[in-house]
């Protein structure tokens, strides 16, 4: 069958999301607005301590009080440990409490105040134990371990190309050491003309989600047990929970919801495990929602990092070289992320032409809040420092920043820094673009900064995805996914590309979201894939259904179906009679087939071509307060065809955001390992206020590695955005910020430093 | 308990409340208005903001009992049947929101906006909007979306 090109009647329009109605009006249900009958609430009680042994709990108050329903502790509940490739999370603390918030009892009551009365009355006799909570300290021989049991890893730990990852190696709470690289870097740098070493931390910082996390559990009389919960990948969450409950997977239903934000952090199992327990234990459904309070102080925040890099160049300022040690913060469970480690070093200068390159990556308990995943996760970390380093190199060597970057930008034919072939390498291409709309050579006004920063990542090609389109007699289509919209727009682009491919409009598609019992295996947002991979399976499942349909447009114009052409507008036609999409489907119906329906399943082939992005900053700092307010954005972005310009900029605009509250304000502040940025009013997300001037610089005509030519934008505005703002206080005052966040107190500090040594 | 008598979305209700009884509580469970959201807890974040007697409140702060004798609106309220409100179709239109949490609480601010202000401008948006967070979106298009309802309403 031939085809013709798109018609772009919904791809790269800005139409409106499929989910548009049911969130500006308040009907979209999200976990917590589910009303299940005979629900119950369960709250937990949470260590105020570190690390400690628990000697004796007392819950016989909180069992007599009315309305309580179910007391559990560390005792009631299996030995069980789950985790989403490291098991060792507990369902409750058993003899030990590893962080502030680590869960030691729960309860199932009538309402919250009930329940929180109950856990009042839970008293439990702590005898504290020595604690850790940085990565240094506690990879020092003689630390106290966190985990001396055997952690059992699941399936799919492996390095990778060019890489050596062990689980658990022989240093004191190390999780995963990576080590990898590519060339010989040692001989690169005793041989360079000038090496460049510095050193950098990044803390922590929340998600932000305005949602927090949430569940209901119901066992029903049938076996099945119903399942709401704010996770975004409800297949993956299924395929953890069953071992972890020892149920098998067909009898957990994950039910449809609305998820209120992700950012990375809802991949987790979270409280599933313990929700289920008090299910059973109460004999009633239970919903637990966690508190803003629980959330900041024992979600799955970023991890936080301390970094190393050693640079060397040749006489021309080529980089010979970078060696990087990256250490990350794990907090008290590895279980919150599906890898051993985090993925920011896989990109770690990758605009860069880097012929030897070492990378060491280590993952480390401590006594602290467990860390999880969060946009582009590790990724932010590493960027800061080297998109820093860099800008330190080009200053110390006497170069203005952009032409360092230009004059050692990743070119066409170059490999990566990890020795890896990409195609369509337009990493200049896309500094040049912003740096002309920011005006990079203007005169500054005096107290005015400008940096830049630059960052490479391919789209996502990480997960899976499943779909099954449905037409019917009347020629709409019906598109069945297995995985909640978090936000970002999954359900709306998988709509466009399904009307693009049989030249239908928006109107004529529906969205069904189904649950887990009734869609394929699909792993939901995560790593910048849907693009990918939800775009791939479209494609499979249309391919398949237009065989479908030349096959019946061919018996219905008596012809062969190699002779059958669909146009762009879903005509078929063959020698000159043509029959639309819904006449045919009308006449199938006639004839017994009143539906056609095809599955379609994603390639897991990773891209071979990336994408740039340049940001750029412009910063006025007072020199009296320290204070740095940024004024001014440009973000340059290398992209493939857009599905949906509204949705594309929308994540662009949120990302850097997001990025701007990581630079600006955000950070996790502990003391003695509780976080005691415990309160929104506390831990501060940037408002409207806070927003700088921005312009967005799209470099269209990129061939993007999904169907149509698309490619992935969700984590190409957040990462390397810090960098850009401290390069430019550097530029404005002379002080280099090599901690996260930009204060004022150490902008000022910094500023004071410089008066006194000259 | 007490007898609480109040409007919400037009209709009238009388109800038995404790007097420690949350408004957001009250809408989301009593009501079964789960169009409110209840996110911080602590006044911070918005996305509880419901309308009484027209002004933006948190209602995760205020008491039932202190909306007696007045007049709620929830998100339930601001479209009129099928018909949406300006506002919401300029949301909808500007990709006002991606995850829709922070949504009902962004539109009501915006709609006491628009009534005490019916052309704000930029910063009259800003300034306006302040005490609702939104994760999704970095504001942009919540601004977006608010300047292009205020030219719709043509008031």
């Amino acid at each position: 069958m031939a085809e013709a090109s798109r018609t772009g009647k919904a791809l790269g329009q800005p139409v409106k999301r499929v989910d548009g109605v049911a969130k500006v009006t308040g009907r979209a249900r999200y976990t917590g607005d589910f009303d299940v009958p005979g629900v119950i609430v369960g709250r937990c009680l949470r260590s105020p301590h570190p690390s400690a042994r628990i000697v004796s709990i007392d819950t016989r108050q909180a069992k007599a009080l009315p309305g309580v329903h179910a007391v559990l502790t560390g005792a009631d509940v299996p030995d069980t440990l789950h985790g989403r490739l490291c098991r060792d999370v507990p369902i409750l603390a058993k003899g030990v409490v590893r962080f502030v918030g680590d869960r030691v009892a729960a309860v199932a009551a009538d309402s919250i105040d009930i329940a929180e009365t109950a856990l009042e009355l839970i008293e439990v006799e702590y005898e504290p134990l020595p604690a850790v909570f940085t990565a240094e300290e506690a990879m020092r021989p003689g630390a106290p371990i966190l985990h001396p049991e055997k952690i059992e890893v699941g399936a799919g730990a492996a390095g990778g190309h060019h890489a050596e990852l062990l689980m658990y190696p022989p240093i004191p709470n190390v999780i995963s050491r990576l080590r990898l690289g590519h060339g010989d870097a040692a001989s690169a740098l005793a041989g360079a003309h000038r090496v460049f070493e510095h050193s950098f931390t990044v803390p922590g910082v929340h998600q932000g989600y305005i949602e927090p996390h949430a569940c209901v559990v119901a066992i029903g009389a049938d076996g099945i047990i119903d399942i709401w919960a704010a996770n975004k990948g409800p297949h993956i969450a299924r395929a953890q929970m069953a071992p972890a409950i020892g149920v098998p997977e067909n009898r957990l239903r994950f039910n449809p919801v609305y998820i209120g934000g992700d950012f990375g952090g809802k991949g987790s199992l979270m409280d599933l495990v313990l929700c289920y327990h008090l299910a059973l234990a109460a004999r009633r459904p239970i919903k637990m929602v966690m508190t803003s309070f629980e959330e900041l102080t024992a979600g799955n925040p970023r991890h936080s990092a301390s970094i190393t890099l050693r640079t060397g160049l040749d006489h021309d300022a080529k980089i010979q070289a970078i060696d990087a040690r990256i250490v990350f913060n794990g907090g008290a469970y590895a279980g919150f992320i599906p890898g051993p480690t985090l993925h920011g070093y896989s990109e770690l200068a990758g605009t860069y032409r880097v012929p030897h390159c070492a990378i060491e990556v280590l993952r480390v308990y401590t006594n602290t809040v467990p860390r999880g995943h969060m946009r582009s996760p590790g990724a932010p970390q590493v960027q800061f420092a080297v998109e820093s380093h860099i800008d330190m190199i080009a200053h110390e060597w006497g170069l203005d920043p952009l032409e360092f970057r230009r004059r050692n930008a990743i070119a066409e034919g170059d490999p990566t820094p990890l020795g890896e072939q990409r195609r369509h390498m337009r990493c200049r291409e896309t500094i040049d673009a912003g740096a002309r709309v920011f005006g990079w050579d203007k005169p500054r006004p005096p107290g005015v900064g400008r940096g830049v920063s630059i960052y490479e990542h391919p789209s996502g090609s990480s997960g899976r995805s499943t779909v099954v389109l449905t037409m019917g007699k009347d020629g709409r289509i019906t598109i069945l996914l297995g995985a909640p919209d978090q936000g970002a727009g999954f359900h709306t682009m998988a709509a466009q590309l399904v009307a693009e491919h049989f030249g239908l409009s928006m109107t004529e598609v529906d969205v069904v979201l189904g649950d887990t019992l009734s869609t394929g295996f699909e792993s939901g947002a995560g790593g910048q894939r849907l693009t990918m991979t939800a775009g791939q399976a479209i494609a499979d499942a249309a391919g398949k259904m237009k065989v479908m349909l030349a096959a019946l447009a061919a018996e219905r114009l008596n012809c062969a179906p190699s002779d059958v052409r669909m146009d762009a507008d879903g005509s078929f036609s063959a020698s000159g009679t043509i029959i639309d999409l819904k006449s045919l489907m009308d006449w199938a119906a006639s004839r017994g087939k009143a539906s056609l329906s095809a599955k379609g399943e994603s390639a897991t082939k990773p891209p071979d071509v990336t994408g740039f992005v340049a940001h750029f900053a412009e910063v006025e700092v007072d020199r009296e307060t320290g204070q740095v307010r940024v004024r001014r954005i440009v973000t340059a972005h290398d992209i493939g065809t857009v599905i949906n310009p509204i949705l594309h900029q929308g994540q662009i605009e949120g990302g850097l955001v997001q990025a701007l509250g990581q630079a600006m304000c955000e950070q996790i502040v502990l003391k003695d390992g509780a976080v005691i940025t415990a309160l929104l009013g506390d831990y501060k997300l940037p408002t409207i206020m806070d927003i700088p001037e921005l312009e967005t610089v799209l470099l269209p005509g990129g061939p993007g590695p999904a169907p149509f030519e698309t490619a992935a934008i969700g984590e190409m505005s957040n990462v390397a955005v810090p960098a850009a703002i401290t390069n430019a206080v550097f530029d404005a005052v002379g002080v280099r910020l090599v901690e996260l966040p930009v204060s004022p107190e150490r902008v000022l500090a910094g500023m004071s430093e410089k008066a006194d040594a000259a | 308990m007490r007898s609480l008598k109040l409007t919400v979305n037009g209709t009238p209700v009388v109800r038995e409340v404790a007097d420690n009884r949350l408004l957001v509580d009250f809408l989301r469970e009593d009501l079964k208005l789960t169009g409110t959201k209840e996110s911080c807890g602590v006044g911070v974040c918005g996305a509880c903001t419901v309308l009484l007697n027209g002004n933006p409140i948190s209602a995760c702060l205020a008491l039932a009992v202190h909306a007696d004798g007045g007049q709620v609106t929830t998100i339930e309220g601001v479209a009129e049947g099928d018909r949406l409100h300006p506002l919401q179709e300029a949301f909808l239109a500007h990709g006002g929101f991606q995850c829709g949490i922070c949504t009902p609480g962004q539109i009501l601010a915006a709609k006491a906006l628009l009534e005490a202000n019916p052309h704000p401008t930029r910063a009259e948006i800003q300034h306006w909007m302040m005490g609702n967070l939104c994760r999704c979106t970095g504001y942009y298009k919540i601004i977006e979306s608010i300047a292009a309802a205020a030219g719709a309403t043509g008031t």
